[in-house]
């Protein structure tokens, strides 16, 4: 009991430090808030904005069909902006060529030319080539079913296209009723990334200095041993990323972030496990390495590609099929999943237990590691 | 002089003794470079996404949900998506497990609804833990959909006739009736061969960039246009840890020593300012190098890009300069450089392509040279002069370099 007293009595000494530090507050709050805004207002424009897409059209067609063909493009989430000529600045352009109309009462098959700006919305794109399908899709239905004379008359009168078969969209039933805002993925995310990059820089650097400079030596005059003392900077660094996480949870309970994370306790307690692997690798990288600018660099590099495969700054769905098997070696992945089936599964502890378990697996590898590394002196 | 060349030669063979930590951030654009391109890069196939993961839950088990299923299987379709046919139960289960991005549930009585030519709905679930997929196999549905309604409706004097099939005693139904129908469907569908086959309106899609000029994006484009970003962040990472010797000298006691010697403050400050321009631009030119090497990266004339570098190099070299004459310790200057250096890189444009970026982050990156190198490296890939990029990085380098000497020099003098 006295030994564990002991051990938590390093550990929120080292977290006193580290608070009153005061680039504590920029690695804390200020540099992932900036994180979280740019890629909570990315992920939110990807998913709603804009809610009308534009597409530009050029109608050169000396006959009816192009008026025609326009009027089944149209759309409530589609505004069409018909122009004689092409425009220096557009989004998206379909270009009607002059024997539009011609062509499709020769009945010659032509292609029209789509033109997409490439910094333009990609969604807002796919959905104008979309509905550009279902248009062409709806004359040629017509013209299948009623274009078997003259196509010169063909406009004058006939039935009109029905859309028997409707498609109806929702989400899995108990799991989110509205579409997740941008922040509900920027914020877990950016958290599990600075947890890593706050941990490992911090974490390491000062396990470092305090053995330089001989801190760790004079612990052991105290009455501690050299594992309580490893156990309290393993716990002082655990208790670093839980702060990390809780700073900026609350934040994110401010409008108009409303961060959501499907159960509250179990999403620190994801965190708590995946802040101990951390805290585990930061006391190996530090009683690894001698200078400081190498824990940066390493904890930047590893970060970053732990981050990257982890899903932390994109969907991890858009990753090929053989990166999405890699990033199983990152631990961010294990947390962000879970973080993920708690927040949009409205997920339990049964769902989140493997990825605790393999969070917990490499925790103690790394403490492991860490215990057999760890030096009192240079 | 001399003596300023020799601090200099002495400061390059130090660093090149260990050179771990500046090779580690030499390696961290390279590997994000690799990483980002892995997944971003264009494809030589012509799905841009990986396969996507569909769930199918067929209620109906009749002929129109087995036509639904047909079209996910024709070869073209076969490379965008991947159909697993399931129940709700574990379909919604293997949603959880991210294994798949949507289900399509077909509903009970659906092939009876067509022939009946009643409208019916085809459901999709969607997975909320993602962001992309979904709504593209959400969009495919929508165009079956408008499919499949005009097929029924092309065929709807044949559709009741397999309606009339299905419903009535096999031994009532007017068999002698089928020859006639069947011909009226072989015509329809010999008609319809003249609008099907090819397809009498197509689209040729196109990705255009400003003014509507012609491009096509290739994964080496993808490299070239982001190595400058990356390579400027660590060049700013490299130089402070290269520079960081003006303070810790000082710290150490090694400063005073030094100048027990005939050096002058000046001699060491033009050293140490030299010394980071030169070493940043040789570390940059490295970086360039195995960027040409490994991602195939193109960079334009070399002449104007060893121009940017050095006017890069010379602003980071006069911006740590001045950083290490106004920070109090080794800690402080710790403390703020990462942090400084990483809000360059955000709002510069390291980080995220500019044109991504929120007007609010573009303007506070005018402010960063990451911002000026990087649009500059555009430049020069375009085969253009970066004028505005050099004059601003020179000019403003020159600002920091005349507020940077006489700090150092007096913080130097012991």
């Amino acid at each position: 009991m006295g030994s564990l007293r002991r051990v938590f009595h390093i550990a929120r000494n080292d977290l006193r430090i580290m608070v009153g530090d005061k680039a504590f507050f920029f690695w804390s709050l200020v540099f992932p808030m900036l994180f979280i805004v740019l890629f909570g207002l990315l992920y939110r424009a990807s998913d709603n904005a804009p809610a009308v897409a534009e597409l530009t059209v050029v109608n050169l067609d000396e006959g009816r069909w192009g008026g025609y063909f326009l009027d089944k493009v149209k759309s409530p989430t589609i505004a069409l902006k018909v122009v004689d000529s092409e425009p220096a600045e557009y989004s998206r352009l379909l270009v009607l060529p002059a024997d539009f109309s011609a062509r499709i009462e020769a009945r010659r098959d032509q292609a029209l030319a789509f033109k997409k700006r490439q910094d333009a919305s990609t969604q807002a794109a796919a959905r104008v080539e979309t509905r550009l399908y279902q248009a062409i899709a709806r004359v040629i239905g017509e013209l299948v079913v009623y274009g078997d004379g003259d196509l010169a008359k063909f406009l004058d009168g006939h039935a009109e296209f029905r859309d028997l078969v409707q498609v109806k969209s929702r989400f899995p039933e108990d799991t989110v009723t509205v579409v997740p805002s941008g922040f509900d993925h920027s914020i877990p995310g950016t958290t599990i990334q600075f947890i890593m990059m706050m941990v490992i820089i911090y974490g390491g650097i000062t396990v470092m200095e305090d053995r330089k400079k001989g801190v760790l030596g004079r612990m052991l005059v105290s009455p501690l041993t050299k594992t309580e003392v490893f156990l309290g900077k393993l716990a002082g660094r655990w208790l670093m990323g839980l702060v990390q996480a809780l700073i900026l949870f609350v934040v994110g309970q401010i409008p108009p972030l409303n961060l959501n994370l499907g159960s509250v306790p179990l999403a620190l307690l994801v965190i708590a496990v995946f802040a101990m692997a951390m805290a585990a690798l930061s006391v190996f990288i530090g009683s690894l390495c001698r200078k400081e600018d190498l824990i940066i660099g390493l904890a930047v590099l590893l970060a970053n590609i732990f981050a990257g495969l982890g899903g932390c700054w994109w969907p991890i769905e858009i990753v090929p099929p053989g990166v999405r098997t890699a990033a199983m070696v990152s631990p961010a992945y294990w947390a962000m999943d879970a973080l993920h089936k708690l927040r949009f599964f409205q997920g339990d502890f049964g769902d989140i237990l493997p990825n605790l378990g393999v969070l917990l697996a490499l925790a103690a590898a790394l403490t492991v590691v860490a215990g057999r590394t760890f030096k009192i002196r240079e | 002089m001399r003596r300023l060349l020799l601090v200099l030669g002495n400061d390059v063979r130090r660093h090149l003794r260990s050179p771990l930590a500046i090779l580690i951030y030499m390696a961290i654009p390279m590997v994000m470079t690799g990483l980002i391109g892995i997944i971003f890069a264009p494809r030589a196939e012509e799905a841009q996404l990986p396969p996507i993961q569909v769930l199918l839950v067929d209620h109906d088990k009749a002929l129109a949900s087995k036509l639904v299923l047909g079209t996910f299987d024709v070869d073209q379709m076969k490379k965008m998506f991947r159909v697993t046919v399931t129940d709700e139960a574990d379909g919604r289960d293997k949603m959880k497990r991210g294994r798949a991005s949507a289900m399509v549930v077909i509903p009970e009585g659906f092939t009876l609804d067509l022939l009946d030519a009643k409208t019916t709905t085809l459901t999709v679930v969607k997975n909320p833990a993602e962001q992309f997929l979904p709504d593209v196999v959400e969009e495919f549905v929508t165009t079956l959909a408008v499919m499949l309604s005009g097929a029924v409706q092309a065929f709807a004097a044949e559709v009741r006739g397999v309606r009339a099939m299905l419903e009535g005693p096999l031994d009532t139904f007017p068999w002698e009736t089928l020859g006639p129908e069947l011909g009226k469907a072989q015509k329809k569908m010999v008609a319809a061969r003249a609008y099907l086959d090819p397809m009498l309106i197509r689209l040729k899609a196109d990705e255009t960039r400003a003014a509507g000029a012609r491009t096509r994006f290739t994964r080496t484009d993808l490299f070239s246009i982001m190595l400058p970003g990356m390579a400027v962040m660590f060049l700013l990472f490299i130089v402070q840890t290269l520079m960081r010797d003006i303070i810790s000298e000082r710290e150490d006691g090694k400063l005073r020593r030094m100048m027990t010697t005939p050096l002058r403050p000046l001699e060491l400050v033009g050293a140490r300012l030299l010394g980071g321009w030169v070493m940043g631009l040789a570390v940059l030119l490295v970086m360039v190098a195995f960027g040409t090497l490994i991602f195939r990266a193109h960079w334009g004339p070399f002449g104007y890009f060893l121009l940017l570098g050095a006017a890069a190099s010379f602003w980071t070299a006069a911006f740590f300069g001045c950083f290490h004459a106004f920070v109090r310790n080794r800690n402080q200057a710790g403390a703020l450089g990462a942090p400084i250096i990483l809000a360059f890189s955000l709002f510069g444009g390291s980080m995220m392509n500019p044109e991504a970026m929120p007007k609010a982050f573009l303007a506070v990156g005018v402010a960063t040279p990451n911002r000026w190198f990087i649009d500059g490296a555009a430049l020069v890939r375009d085969g253009r002069f970066p004028a505005a990029s050099l004059a601003v990085l020179v000019l403003s380098g020159l600002v920091l370099t005349a507020l940077a000497v006489p700090a150092l020099r007096r913080r130097t003098s012991v």
